[in-house]
């Protein structure tokens, strides 16, 4: 680039000449109509144009009219010889209006070129801060500057490395091959720097050293970008901030649902315990039986509340992670039956899975959960002596539909997203005990098997439905050889 | 064995101990506890017990390692107690030898109820011998002459039913894993198999249970493996 400024320096030069000899040829012609201070008048016209081209081309103009008015038109003609004061008068006057003029216009000239120069640095900065607002993301940022120094400083291997202190991995932008730039090249780096310290790095290759334009365009360059990765690491620590608010206000949610749910049956194991150990309650008595009862049966319940704390901290840290197996889901249905009997002793239990459903991959002891917690919450809602019904179906797209279903009171639509969240409660938290943990659980579980769970009204009855996908890595549920010939 | 069995109870927690040891002395068992894995192998090895029962969480040795050191030389019934987030430990110590679980909070006619296995299966394990003939209810299966019989009435049973009802009531009352099931009945390259097992044991049901859905002998343990009940 340097290399063309000096040619065109060049060719202005030669250009500065070549008027001055024209102006020179066509005077000369005209001399005999002309007068000696109108010869000198035109030949300010090519000094002047000259000017505008730089002081260089500007001065050697002015010289060399000098010269030529000298030589072709003060007498004695064509030699530089002077012999009237008059005329050495009028060629020092020439000479320092010449000189004068070219110097004004030359400054002028090139300190529009500075303006301009800077006008340019502004526009180039004002585009970058305006693309680098608001990005969030250290690579977006690196590539947003990266772009704009290509485009602005053309260079031959350009790489940005942005790595705020504190930061673990680096975002990095290198399109044109990264750093390394051959050696017979400049290599250019800046640091990006706030007062909160090291941002990270502009490496810029280039076949030649950077005007000192350039150079301080860079290096506002730099200073923009560094203040856009504080911007952006800023508003990185806001959002954890507001990710950790936000787990502290479901940890709170947790601690008071916990501590509440779980003093209940303290309070009552207490009270029962202390009961029997003061004496007061005679050994052969119902009181007796109801206190141990009551005891028991609160043990249990403290029991399901921990046990689901624990699901749930365990699907939130992603370690639920379901051993699935081919398993054969009326099989889980009967456990879960088996072991529910006595708490569903009041409901009526409808079943109907069928036996030669196909093989499901599912982690027996999961679904098993999913399906102990539907049935409990259908037994806490629907009224005694109606009846709960669980169904399950192939549906066409490879999975098993299962229903569980009961006669409890439908659920406002607006409830129906929401009971799988943690702690949401459709019934005020006092009439029914409970975590406002099971549902979650479920959809979790559910979930983590590829699964879908929701709830519905039917025109009848309110039902939880999930679906469980029949495959596993791809297979098909297998269909197993089985003997049918008895020894 | 003695006319008060002798139980070894392993538990680093000292309030179970204590429960336990008031519990099972009512109870008129004798009984010895150790706060310490190696305390209670050392405990096992000087005064041999009937039955041992064995935290998985104790602070110095893992419960599934204090499973394979008893085993290296005695055939003393372990049941194991874990916590509910501990499966996996509990599976291991089942496939290290353990021959029963007990999942905390546990009720104390469930223990006595295993206890009781437990010590029927120590004096086979004393007498070394095998019972041939297996009685559960209305079933009878007699091991050696390949003949099970429901209320008098011969059951046809396949080849792969009769070798999977037999290991599991040869082994009446102990939980046995997945894994050593289809090890014994298939084949040790098919223990990642279960279908095969689910299978089969739906078709045994069929074939033995009243109602094969809500199964009295053939016993599902969720995550485990299957138990045989005898009563």
């Amino acid at each position: 680039m340097s290399r063309r400024f000096q040619l065109s320096s060049l060719l202005f030069y030669t250009l500065a000449i070549f008027a001055i000899a024209a102006t020179a040829g066509v005077l000369h012609l005209l001399r005999g109509s002309l007068s000696t201070p109108t010869i000198a008048l035109f030949f300010l016209l090519p000094v002047g144009a000259s000017a505008v081209r730089g002081l260089g081309p500007g001065l050697t103009a002015a010289f060399c009219a000098f010269l030529a008015f000298n030589y072709f038109f003060i007498e004695p003609l064509y030699t530089l010889v002077v012999h009237h004061t008059q005329d050495v008068l009028v060629l020092i006057v020439f000479l320092i209006v010449a000189v004068t003029i070219s110097q004004l216009v030359g400054q002028a000239q090139s300190s529009r070129a500075v303006a301009e120069a800077r006008e340019r640095e502004a526009t180039h900065l004002y585009v970058l801060s305006a693309a680098l607002a608001g990005l969030r993301d250290y690579s977006e940022i690196a590539r947003t500057l990266g772009e704009h120094l290509q485009e602005v400083f053309h260079p031959t291997t350009i790489e940005i490395i942005i790595q705020p202190a504190g930061h673990a991995s680096p975002a990095t932008y290198a399109p044109l091959g990264g750093s390394g730039a051959p050696a017979s090249q400049a290599e250019h780096v800046v640091l990006l720097t706030t007062p909160r310290g090291k941002m990270g790095e502009i490496h810029l290759g280039k076949a030649q050293a950077l005007s000192p334009a350039n150079e301080r365009l860079l290096q506002a360059f730099a200073h923009q970008s560094a203040l856009a990765v504080e911007r952006a690491t800023l508003a990185q620590a806001e959002t954890r901030a507001e990710v950790l608010e936000e787990s502290d206000r479901l940890k709170s949610a947790l601690l008071s649902s916990v501590s509440h749910e779980l003093r209940t049956p303290l309070a009552t194991i207490k009270a029962a315990a202390t009961s029997l150990r003061s004496g007061d309650v005679p050994w052969e008595s119902l009181a007796r039986g109801d206190l141990l009862g009551a005891i028991d049966e609160e043990v249990d319940l403290m029991n399901r509340l921990v046990g689901n704390l624990l699901d749930m901290s365990r699907i939130e840290s992603g370690a639920l992670k379901p051993r699935r197996e081919w398993n054969i889901l009326a099989e889980i249905v009967g456990g879960v039956i088996a072991r529910m009997r006595l708490a569903a002793q009041r409901h009526r239990l409808d079943i109907d899975v069928p036996e030669d459903l196909p093989l499901a991959p599912v982690d027996y002891v999961q679904v098993e959960q999913v399906l102990t917690n539907l049935i409990s919450n259908s037994l806490k809602y629907a009224p005694p002596g109606t009846t709960i019904r669980i169904h399950a179906r192939p549906t066409g797209e490879n999975a098993i539909h299962v229903q569980v279903s009961n006669e409890g009171p439908p659920v406002l639509p607006e409830h129906l997203e929401r009971i799988f969240d943690k702690f949401y409660r459709v019934t005020a938290a006092d009439r029914i005990t409970g975590t406002g943990l099971g549902l979650s659980i479920c959809k979790g579980i559910v979930e983590a098997h590829g699964g879908r769970i929701w709830a519905e009204n039917l025109p009848d009855r309110f039902a939880f439905n999930f679906t469980l996908p029949l495959t596993l890595d791809g297979m098909a549920p297998p269909s197993l050889p089985v003997e049918t010939e008895p020894v | 064995m003695s006319a008060q069995p002798h139980i070894l109870v392993i538990d680093d927690e000292p309030q179970i101990l204590r429960a336990l040891r008031t519990i099972l002395v009512e109870k008129h068992f004798r009984v010895t506890t150790a706060s310490r894995g190696e305390e209670g192998l050392a405990l096992a090895a000087a005064n041999p017990p009937d039955v041992i029962i064995l935290d998985l969480g104790l602070p110095d040795l893992d419960g599934t390692e204090v499973c394979a050191r008893l085993r290296e030389w005695t055939l003393t019934p372990i049941i194991v107690l874990s916590a509910r987030e501990s499966e996996r430990d509990k599976v291991a110590a089942l496939d290290q030898g353990a021959d029963d679980y007990l999942t905390k909070p546990f009720g104390i006619e469930e223990l006595l109820a295993r206890l009781r296995v437990a010590l029927r299966h120590s004096a086979r394990a004393q007498n070394k011998t095998k019972a041939t003939v297996v009685k559960a209810g209305d079933l009878v299966i007699d091991l050696a002459g390949h003949v099970v019989t429901r209320n008098g009435a011969e059951v046809k049973l396949t080849a792969t039913e009769f070798r999977l009802l037999a290991y599991l009531a040869a082994n009446a009352g102990r939980v046995l894993t997945h894994q050593s099931i289809l090890a014994h009945v298939w084949d040790p390259a098919e223990v990642d198999s279960v279908e095969y097992l689910r299978v089969y044991m739906r078709q045994l049901r069929k074939k033995l249970e009243d109602d094969p859905r809500q199964p009295v002998y053939l016993l599902t343990e969720p995550g485990v493996g299957y138990r045989f009940m005898v009563d």
